[in-house]
């Protein structure tokens, strides 16, 4: 109940309401307001207590890095900026390629704070925004809290605030609220990628409403006000620029908007006309104009003016789409398909509730509970497909369970409790209800108890589960105590200190954004995965041989190699886990020179030990992984604890690296590039001269001389 | 690359005294320090043109090629030893180590004596092969002196070099070469590995070939350790560093007795003058820094566009951007750095390049000064935003290598560098659209206004 109302701009409804209220009310929704507030924003500094003020995850340290970029240099050149500290050689069109919503907000709070004379940090904003949003929602709480400085942070909140402004424009029929609502659209559509589920669920909604015969010249206002303002705002993003008129995401929009003329002219017709004239002319015309317009835009997609679905959005509807085709997208956990226990874990009884609410809104159909009704229903689709469009059905869970409970707090207390309910269940009609002070007592104890339970869930979520920045990581020592695991920051840290500042690093994806927030060095490739051939390069140099991923190292110029390594600590997310990614990735590049197949043991087993193929033995990552890490143990029991597996007593060699550095726990092992020998060797035999070995005499081969030529 | 006031240093000391342009610090490496009067003259041309000589056995403990990781001696120079190691103060390692660590060496073998196991296994990391007994003399019976070897045909009498190929400056032959010959008694021939880095001065002539001459044996088959042009007598090794190495197979033609020898070739008429003074010092001052050596002194770009400011050498540019790169180069030649001259038939390129070149350009000679010459060109740069090179990858055999890298970020356009759409004439007619549709607008809006509602909330339907 807390997280609906504090999701709502309830302060205008507040206002709207205080004729009609009497003070005392007024006083005390005022009060649940701040005390939600309160608890919204604490809850979200758990991490803060817990660890410290750190940025998290990977994401937010791009934000952060942009962020900085933007303060430091102004918007024009933020706008403009090529950063040619990632994706090296390429560089990245940055300013091009991102949504600028969050730094540019950011930003302005920084300019608001210093013109204020309030000495304040770009980092401390970056910290705190996320938290000064919405409620308590584990689901919503695992990109908000502090320190999660994510485009999600203030993009949900946009989201919201958007669909509020919709349903107020289609209420009202007004351009002003039509256009207010275009403007948060755009505002949404500068901040995080997610807007497509705007863009697609109003036309959704229209079109419901339309078959529903519920054509009323509100929609056609608020639904052209916004579409017209809406597009041409984010067409002013450059990483939108022209795709709501090119890709097929945007076309249900557009072809709403089209169809909503068509209506209107009709209607108009209508009103003109007599039956029969225009029984045939709604024939006629309305089945020539949908195929012409059908053919138009089939014959368009194939000449190529309009891109086609996306790889990504063939993965909404095909969750085994992505594993095949597009194994970069894949490989992301948010991407997978969510697990039934995930959806309870992030809305707790929420999740019961939730249908109730769907089935409330029936009771009385009205134009904005049909979008509840849309949105309910696409938002638990996408949830189940994808773990992180959790996010897009967080919103309207709890307005929708909040409603069952209203009912009933409603029936029970007949009425007196008339709610401060959100615009979308701005009016419930009386209802008649149990009377009986027995029942009475029972339902709210028990609904006061759900309650209880649902705030003590989401606290103890919020705390064990979303409140790690996954930079540092915590264990528990025997005694209890609580010990910081914190090679990270030391291993980016040791990359600021002791290398050139244009060195390169390569590493996994996953590491790239905290590579070039904490360490301030070039990276081959990030988490802004918008090359996979890139990508696929990397991949290819850590499951190649030496042989063959040295050439490609000195061609892109790398100076260091970054791995992580769970095995002495047990930490399960390193890049062994992440190995057959890269190797399915660079298989779908060169699927000659890499083969998934081929890392796998006759039996189909996965190994590291003794056992691991060939492949797997020879190639970049298991060596770089595992180099030296038998002498930690007496002979014969060298263990990883991530695989449980115990390992070869002799460890790989490596000729064409250096180890330069190891971190405490072992988790992240960076590798320095050799360069070519100096006289000419390969690096196999230059360091086998190094061991004191002696090479080989070439006269006692047979067959016929090598003679020189030149 | 040195630094200015480390070639203003260089200069000053250069007017002093003639000198290598890496240093003057020379080791000796003899059987016996009492050897050296057998190669006083070339050991006194040495010291004539500047260097220190040290002189040490291998056994001496006072040897050390490294003193606190430093080098102690900028070049080395071997003589034939008879021990059969050098001892623990030469090994391959610290020979190698040496190397790497920019040190010229010059080694001369002997036909007769042994080549040590050290130098055996550098040499052999090196990819250079010495006959396997160690011990191997090479032999012509076509291109001998008839005054000397008249039996044993070991005394090679060869013509000068010249050069190697076409485009390729001679280092190596007398000014203006006059039929003389090198005379290479007992000589060691070696075998070459196919890498760049080695390059031959002098090679045997086809019929010269190599053997054991303590195998008596009648015919020569398989056992053949190599002949004709296989053979190096001459050889010269540059490391990726540019240190260099030279073998010599004869350290007899660097003796007094054959530096002004008189030697008859086998068709010849009379006798004539060795040459091998001449070219030993040509050898010795390739090897030690004092000809080969170019110098990068200064490396600038800047964009070459009207009305642009002209800063030098900007970290960014913005693709399709004129750019003009200049190199000043110099060469060092025995006690003074001169122009360096592009030799004919060869090329002096720049690449533009991310991750392979998008560019491949000449660079032309603009500035020549007593000391440098200016090398530049003019180009548009790619279509293609991405972290570029500008790059130098000069490799010329006898001349050190310029491997010069200038990163510079290429940028896409700017918002506001693109034309503007009045500008475009495709754009015209969507401008006048627009223009059309404000002002059908308006006067749409001033009609509505000024006409009479005829039903009321018609007006608020069609807002």
């Amino acid at each position: 109940m807390a997280v609906a109302t504090a999701s709502d701009p309830s302060p205008i409804q507040v206002l709207a309401d205080f004729g009609k209220s009497k003070s005392l009310r007024t006083l005390l929704r005022v009060l649940i307001l701040c005390f939600i507030a309160g608890a919204a924003v604490s809850s979200r500094l758990f991490s803060v207590i817990r660890f410290e003020s750190i940025i998290h995850e990977f994401d937010p340290w791009f934000n952060f890095r942009a962020t900085k970029y933007l303060v430091a240099n102004g918007f024009y050149d933020f706008w403009d900026w090529f950063d040619d500290r990632t994706w090296h050689p390429l560089g990245r069109v940055t300013g091009g390629t991102l949504y600028p919503g969050l730094m540019v907000t950011s930003g302005a709070i920084y300019h608001a704070l210093r013109a204020m004379t309030i000495p304040v940090d770009i980092r401390n904003i970056s910290g705190l925004l996320a938290a000064a949003f919405m409620g308590i929602t584990p689901g919503y709480i695992s990109r908000s809290v502090a320190g999660s400085y994510d485009n999600e942070a203030i993009a949900i909140f946009l989201l919201v605030f958007t669909f509020y402004l919709w349903i107020k424009a289609l209420k009202l029929g007004s351009v002003l609220w039509g256009a207010l609502c275009a403007l948060f659209y755009g505002y949404m559509v500068a901040s995080w990628g997610g807007y497509a589920f705007i863009t697609c669920l109003v036309p959704l909604h229209a079109f419901v409403l339309i078959c529903m015969g519920r054509y009323s010249t509100r929609l056609y206002v608020s639904y052209t006000t916004w579409y017209a303002l809406g597009t041409l705002a984010s067409m002013q993003i450059p990483f939108v620029g022209f795709l709501p008129v090119r890709t097929s995401e945007h076309m249900p929009a557009l072809g709403i908007f089209g169809f909503l003329q068509l209506v209107a002219f009709i209607y108009y017709i209508r009103s003109a006309l007599s039956g029969a004239q225009f029984k045939a002319f709604l024939f006629v015309g309305l089945g020539a104009v949908f195929g012409l317009a059908l053919l138009a835009l089939v014959a368009m997609t194939s000449a190529g003016y309009i891109a086609p679905w996306s790889g990504r959005f063939y993965s909404l509807w095909d969750t085994g789409y992505a594993k095949i085709h597009i194994p970069i997208i894949a490989s992301v956990s948010e991407h997978q398909p969510t697990a039934w226990p995930a959806f309870f874990f992030d809305l707790n009884m929420l999740i019961w509730l939730f249908p109730a609410g769907v089935y409330l809104c029936f009771q009385d159909l009205k134009d904005e509970h049909v979008f509840v009704v849309v949105y309910a229903l696409f938002g638990s689709y996408f949830a189940g497909v994808m773990v992180r469009l959790m996010l897009t059905l967080t919103p309207i869970v709890p307005p929708k369970a909040k409603d069952p409970e209203q009912e009933d707090v409603a029936d029970i207390s007949s009425k007196k409790t008339k709610q401060s309910a959100g615009s979308l269940r701005s009016a419930n009609s009386p209802y008649v209800g149990v009377y009986s002070f027995l029942s009475k007592g029972l339902v709210s104890g028990i609904m006061t108890i759900y309650l209880l339970l649902f705030v003590l869930h989401c606290t103890w979520v919020t705390s064990n589960a979303y409140s790690s920045p996954s930079v540092v990581l915590a264990s528990r020592m025997p005694d209890g105590s609580q010990h910081i695991i914190d090679d990270y920051r030391e291993a980016y840290q040791w990359l600021r200190q002791n290398t050139k500042e244009d060195a390169k690093i390569m590493s996994w994806w996953d590491y790239g954004y905290q590579i070039g927030g904490m360490a301030d060095r070039p990276t081959l490739v990030d988490n802004n995965t918008w090359n996979n051939t890139h990508i696929a390069t990397v991949g290819k140099a850590m499951s190649s041989s030496e042989e063959v991923s040295y050439p490609i190292m000195r061609q892109h110029e790398v100076d260091y190699v970054l791995v992580v390594f769970g095995g002495l600590l047990g930490y399960s997310g390193d890049d062994i886990n992440k190995f057959l990614w890269m190797v399915r990735i660079a298989e779908g590049i060169w699927p000659d020179e890499v083969s998934e197949r081929k890392f796998f043991t006759p039996r189909g087993e996965y190994r590291v030990d003794g056992e691991a193929t060939e492949t797997m033995k020879n190639s970049l990552m298991y060596k770089m992984s595992y180099y030296n890490y038998h002498t930690l143990f007496p002979p014969g029991q060298a263990q990883d604890r991530v695989r449980g597996v115990r390992l070869p007593d002799t460890g790989p060699v490596l000729n064409t690296l250096d180890e330069a550095f190891t971190s405490e726990n072992w988790i992240i092992r960076i590798y320095k590039v050799k360069d070519l020998d100096n006289v000419g060797r390969d690096h196999a035999a230059a360091a086998s001269f190094e061991r004191g070995h002696k090479k080989k005499k070439a006269t006692k081969k047979r067959g016929p001389r090598a003679l020189r030529v030149d | 690359m040195t630094s200015l006031t480390s070639f203003l240093l260089l200069l000053f000391t250069a007017v002093a005294q003639a000198i290598s342009s890496s240093g003057s610090r020379l080791l000796v490496v003899l059987e016996d320090v009492a050897e050296k009067a057998q190669y006083s003259k070339f050991l006194g041309d040495l010291e004539g043109r500047g260097f220190e000589v040290t002189y040490e056995t291998p056994k001496s403990d006072s040897l050390s090629l490294f003193h606190l990781g430093e080098r102690s001696y900028d070049h080395i120079l071997f003589f034939p030893t008879k021990a059969k190691g050098l001892g623990p103060n030469l090994t391959a390692n610290l020979l190698l180590q040496f190397i790497n660590a920019q040190g010229n060496i010059l080694l001369a073998l002997s036909g007769q004596k042994q080549a040590p196991t050290s130098v055996v296994a550098a040499l052999s990391e090196l990819d250079i092969h010495l006959p396997s007994e160690r011990t191997g003399l090479v032999v012509d019976h076509f291109n001998y002196d008839v005054t000397s070897a008249d039996e044993k045909h070991d005394v090679l009498l060869l013509p000068t070099p010249g050069a190697l190929r076409p485009g390729v400056k001679d280092f190596f032959s007398p000014a203006t070469p006059n039929g003389e010959v090198l005379a290479l008694p007992q000589t060691i021939g070696q075998v070459l590995g196919n890498g760049a880095l080695l390059t031959p001065i002098l090679r045997a002539p086809a019929t010269a070939y190599s053997y054991n001459p303590k195998e008596e044996s009648e015919v020569l088959g398989d056992e053949l350790f190599a002949a004709g042009k296989q053979l190096s007598l001459v050889t010269t090794v540059q490391a990726r560093n540019s240190a260099r190495l030279t073998i010599v197979g004869s350290a007899d033609m660097l003796t007094d007795q054959w530096f002004d020898a008189k030697v008859k070739k086998v068709d010849g008429k009379a006798s004539v003058a060795t040459v091998n003074r001449e070219f030993a010092k040509r050898v010795s001052g390739w090897t030690f820094n004092e000809i080969g050596v170019l110098k990068v002194n200064w490396i600038e770009h800047h964009l070459n566009e009207e009305g642009q400011g002209n800063q030098s050498n900007p970290k960014i540019y913005r693709i399709k951007n004129d750019v003009t790169y200049s190199i000043s180069l110099s060469e060092y030649e025995w006690d003074h750095w001169a122009a360096f001259q592009v030799p004919a038939e060869d090329d002096l390129q720049l690449e533009f390049s991310m991750l392979s070149p998008f560019h491949r350009l000449s660079l032309k000679p603009t500035v020549n000064s007593e000391e440098s010459t200016t090398y530049s060109t003019n180009f548009k740069l790619p279509d293609q935003h991405g972290i570029f090179n500008f790059k130098i990858n000069h490799k010329r055999p006898f001349f050190n290598n310029i491997e010069e890298k200038n990163t510079v970020s290429v940028r896409h356009f700017a918002h506001d560098e693109w034309p503007r759409s009045y500008a475009i004439s495709g754009a015209w007619p969507w401008i006048s659209g627009i223009g059309a549709t404000v002002t059908g607008w308006l006067f749409f809006v001033a009609i509505w206004l000024y006409s009479k509602p005829t039903g009321k909330g018609e007006s608020k339907k069609t807002r």
